[in-house]
């Protein structure tokens, strides 16, 4: 649209312009990876009631003291890191005092720090009064233990079980500390975080990739030995019958 | 590398994995139980005389994949089981840990490959909370129908395959003509029958075409009936209830002990369904009860089960109702994809579809974050560390079928020896989801 050269016209349609670039800029162009990640608490949407358990918290602060090292809250969760040696009473006392008495969840992480290296959380529900809590053990790398909680919750057999078999983490009185997915020869742990997610070529055998093979030992076999071996013969190709 | 065949001294006949399995006879052995062949000086011994152990899977039809039970037997009663995972286990959590928010999703579909729409909505939940994701109504109203749907689909393959195994084969034909239904509504909605990898982080993937809505609204409409004609042929059949009432009894107080969920929990007596005890998505504003029976026995998770899948009809017909017009995906390329209108025609559009594949979502660095659904097994949650990138630190899957199938070992000891495949039929494994 052309227009007289008039200073009040042009700013207009600057005006204008500027509001038709707001309009479709609903996706700010802020994407890199050298990004501080926000921290900016805005109320979450998928934040749950059940998971703000302060009251619980407190009865376990007056009960345990020092043994409740720290309190986080993200997304309206409360995880209560407590001392590992403590855990088992600390369990004890959730159960039989606090109602807690339904073990959903439990596992490990690697945290690859040099100190405190792993830790273990327990995701505990109270069934009656609708209300979940996490607790959180840290182990150090020289003293892979922590005592087991499965004379409190049977349910956590299997859940230790999984940690030893995916982080090597023993658990101090379980009566059956084997592996759980992996078989008792495989000598890794393959969810510390120095364990390659290819796996290890020659850390178990495998079966035959066709009925003729022999067993291999290479995940990998393929890649690393030229073509896949096949159970059945192709009809050659014409330039292969010239040669 | 040729594989040394000496791994148990002097013993020259390659056995996969020996220390493992002995390992596990030994957690299943007494000195009066014998193990596939006679040990020590070969003599023959008398099964009846002595308990016999046997293997059962992982390649058993009946064991729902790959389960493998070790029983020891006393005559017909198993005395003692021990079951042994991880036939399936691909590493998914590892896996996790290498890619990006949403490229993780499909994965999500090979977990609970009987309900993948469900699995990949519990992902995304759990990423959302951790990344404070909000998602449009209509894609919370879509995502809820369709997981029950999926819910629908799940039981039906319960209900065929557990008749199958009581020795019922029509059912399973039946259950498999409405299962294909439900199929035929998922191609027309993502375009893929089984691994449908519809969910996406901050919404869904694509709208509801009208042909998916007439579709569900058909099938919807023609479902409870059928159900009602399979009540009426199993609720009172002589042999149905013969095969299960009274069998593999777990109290209240053991089922939660044991930490199992979902329709076994229930089916004690237990009221704990993610659906009231943390309602996520739109189940606070839909009406519908949650069977619960006392028994606790195959019987009663039966009619769990079977009561299930009439209110997750009611659910759906509450959710074509109330299906609000607007976006299915949060509006925000740090959040979601863009749409594929803003892709092909902006430039801008085309650099945020780039970023969000290679980068995706970035939570904030250190949080943690604990989503769970009511999946059809039970309770499906995923635990996310966030280190600030876009790949999750550490990826846990909180998987009902194998918190199940721990009870499912207890659950075996004293039952009969043809009771074995009822009882794994009744606690409903998935053994995509229980390995990882």
């Amino acid at each position: 649209m052309t227009i007289d050269e008039s200073g009040v016209a042009h700013k207009k349609e600057v005006v204008d312009k500027k509001n038709v670039v707001d309009k479709n800029a609903s996706m700010p162009f802020e994407f890199t990876s050298a990004d501080e990640p926000t921290t900016e608490q805005r109320p979450n949407p998928h934040a749950k009631e059940s998971t703000n358990v302060q009251a619980t918290v407190d009865a376990l602060k007056a009960r345990f003291g020092d043994a409740i090292v720290d309190v986080t809250l993200y997304a309206n969760e409360h995880t209560v890191r407590i001392q590992k040696s403590v855990i088992a009473e600390v369990c004890r006392h959730l159960r039989d005092e606090l109602g807690f008495t339904f073990l959903v969840d439990l596992g490990g992480a690697d945290r690859f720090t040099e100190d405190e290296r792993y830790e273990v959380f327990y995701n505990i529900v109270n069934v009656k009064a609708g209300k979940r809590i996490r607790l959180k053990v840290r182990v150090d790398e020289d003293e892979l233990t922590v005592p087991t909680v499965m004379y409190i919750y049977p349910g956590a057999n299997w859940n230790e079980r999984e940690v030893f078999d995916m982080l090597g983490i023993r658990f101090d009185g379980h009566e059956d500390m084997r592996r759980v997915y992996l078989p008792e020869d495989f000598e890794y742990y393959p969810l510390r975080k120095e364990f390659p997610q290819l796996g290890i070529p020659g850390s178990l055998p495998l079966p035959p990739r066709s009925p003729e093979a022999g067993l291999t030992w290479d995940p990998f076999a393929a890649a690393h030995q030229g073509p896949t071996i096949k159970s059945y013969q192709e009809p050659k190709s014409a330039d292969e019958d010239q040669e | 590398m040729k594989p040394e065949l000496t791994q148990l001294g002097g013993d020259t006949t390659f056995r996969f994995w020996p220390r493992h399995n002995e390992a596990l006879y030994k957690r299943l052995e007494t000195k009066h139980s014998w193990v596939e062949k006679p040990h020590g000086d070969g003599q023959f011994q008398d099964p009846l005389e002595n308990d016999m152990v046997l293997n059962i899977g992982p390649q058993h039809p009946a064991t729902h994949g790959v389960l493998r039970c070790a029983v020891k037997l006393d005559g017909e009663i198993i005395e003692k089981c021990v079951l042994d995972v991880g036939y399936l286990h691909r590493g998914i959590e590892k896996l996790a840990e290498g890619k990006t928010y949403q490229e993780f999703m499909p994965y999500t579909d090979r977990m609970d490959y009987l309900a993948p729409y469900a699995t990949n909505v519990a992902w995304c939940l759990a990423v959302e909370k951790l990344a404070n994701i909000e998602v449009p109504e209509r894609a919370q109203w879509i995502r809820t129908m369709l997981m029950e749907l999926s819910r629908i689909s799940a039981h039906l393959l319960w209900l065929g395959v557990g008749l199958m195994d009581a020795g019922a084969v029509s059912v399973f034909l039946w259950a498999f003509q409405y299962r294909e239904d439900i199929y035929k509504i998922f191609d027309e909605v993502a375009g893929a029958r089984f691994t449908v990898s519809h969910s996406r982080i901050g919404g869904i993937a694509s709208d509801l075409s009208p042909a998916a809505i007439a579709l569900i609204r058909d099938f919807v409409d023609r479902f409870p009936d059928v159900v009602h004609g399979w009540q009426k042929l199993l609720n009172r059949n002589r042999i149905w209830i013969d095969r299960n009432v009274g069998i593999g009894v777990v109290s209240a107080d053991d089922v939660i002990g044991m930490g199992m969920t979902g329709p076994v929990l229930r089916g004690s007596g237990v009221e704990y369904d993610i659906r009231r005890f943390e309602p996520y998505l739109k189940y606070d504003e839909v009406d519908f009860i949650i069977p619960i029976r006392e028994d606790g026995d195959c019987l009663a998770r039966y009619f769990v089960r079977v009561e299930e899948m009439l209110e997750s009809v009611k659910i759906i017909k509450q959710c074509l109702d109330k299906l609000p017009e607007g976006p299915i995906r949060a509006d925000n390329a740090k959040q979601a994809y863009p749409s594929k209108d803003e892709v092909y025609y902006s430039m801008e559009g085309m650099i945020h579809d780039f970023m969000y594949t290679s980068e995706g979502v970035t939570p904030p660095k250190g949080v943690e974050a604990y989503h769970a659904i009511e999946a059809p097994k039970g309770e499906l949650g995923f635990y996310l560390q966030s280190d600030g990138t876009g790949n999750p630190w550490r990826c846990r899957m909180k998987s009902p079928s194998y918190s199940n199938l721990q009870g499912l070992e207890k659950m075996m000891e004293g039952a009969a020896m043809g009771d074995m495949v009822v009882l794994i039929g009744t606690v409903d494994p998935v053994m995509g989801e229980a390995d990882k």
